[in-house]
């Protein structure tokens, strides 16, 4: 009689502990860190895209190496995060170029001159090969970028190295 | 024969692999790589700066005059192809399609020169100013490397001492018209 009873109602162990079953949990884990060791890069330099600047793709494939990092929008000119000047529609206020000599930015050329000469810095091999990465917004018209240029190569930093995004 | 019963395996019990620690590790890793992961994935491409001194130093170096190429945008006209052979000038234009530059087009003419001079491995750009970033950026695109992954340029290396194949056409870009005024 006993025994006929166990057939019909569940066998449930009481002081059995509740189980998580995490097979699938491990799963979705699995791709996840694969896609993301997929997308890790090895580069040296972090490059922070900067709000409201859209870099021109390219196909090259070169790594960015140390450097100072400058940053062109239509609206400022920065170092690293530190606002240089400010641009009005893409153009440079007429205040901050020279009189006599409409590509040179006089902000521009203190602050990386600056850099070239404080004591802290000066030693570091980036700073003495004169090495810059620009960061451009790909609306900006040649004229503009070419005073930065024009200025950079002035004030001692000839090697521009011109920051592209991955992409088609 | 009552131990031959106790020995007795179940072959239908199902085998639990314990996940917890596998799952623990991935909790730590996940974080990790998503922190350090950069999402956009950015390049750079190296250009040269004329100094203004080097550049008048250069040039009363270059003795037997060498054979240059120099890309003369205009947002207008579009693409002018200057190629400098032993002093003796040869210009090409590339008109504007649909009001972009026609980067096809100028491929072709890119790769005909290459071929005609495997030496060279200098582009001289001078853009006019209201020429945009990211068109400069796609010019310099198409003078970097062929596209046909069958053509290649030989070039010679003296550590082999022998001809190389490089599919590299242009890769050192410079701005003339940047000291001007």
């Amino acid at each position: 009689m006993a025994r006929r009873r166990s057939r019909f109602e569940p066998n449930v162990k009481k002081n059995s502990t509740f189980t998580l079953n995490i097979t699938s949990m491990t799963d979705m884990f699995t791709i996840m860190l694969v896609f993301l060791l997929q997308s890790y890069t090895t580069s040296d330099v972090q490059i922070i895209p900067e709000k409201d600047l859209r870099l021109p793709t390219s196909a090259s494939m070169t790594n960015p190496t140390e450097a100072i990092k400058l940053s062109l929008t239509a609206s400022a000119l920065k170092i690293d995060q530190t606002k240089i000047t400010d641009l009005d529609k893409a153009h440079f206020l007429a205040q901050d170029l020279e009189d006599k000599d409409t590509n040179f930015i006089k902000p521009l050329f203190e602050e990386l001159d600056k850099l070239a000469k404080s004591s802290t810095d000066k030693d570091k091999a980036h700073i003495k090969e004169g090495r810059i990465l620009l960061q451009a917004d790909k609306d900006l018209p040649y004229a503009t970028l070419r005073k930065v240029m024009y200025t950079a190569s002035m004030a001692g930093f000839p090697q521009l190295k011109l920051v592209t995004m991955v992409g088609d | 024969m009552r131990r031959a019963r106790k020995i007795k395996i179940d072959h239908n019990s199902e085998f639990e692999l314990d996940l917890a620690p596998l799952l623990a590790v991935m909790v730590k890793l996940v974080p990790v790589l998503l922190v350090s992961s950069a999402f956009v994935q950015m390049m750079v491409i190296e250009t040269e700066l004329p100094q203004v001194v080097s550049e008048a130093i250069q040039r009363q170096d270059q003795q037997p005059i060498p054979t240059t190429v120099a890309l003369e945008m205009d947002a207008k006209t579009g693409i002018r192809l200057v190629l400098n052979e032993k002093g003796q000038e040869k210009a090409e234009t590339i008109p504007m399609k649909d009001g972009h530059f026609d980067l096809d087009l100028l491929h072709e003419k890119l790769v005909a020169v290459k071929k005609l001079h495997p030496e060279v491995f200098k582009l001289e750009i001078s853009p006019e100013g209201s020429v945009p970033y990211d068109e400069i950026v796609k010019v310099m695109d198409v003078a970097r490397q062929a596209r046909d992954a069958k053509i290649t340029f030989p070039v010679f290396d003296t550590k082999q001492g022998k001809n190389v194949e490089t599919k590299y056409m242009f890769p050192e870009i410079i701005f003339t018209n940047m000291m001007e005024g």
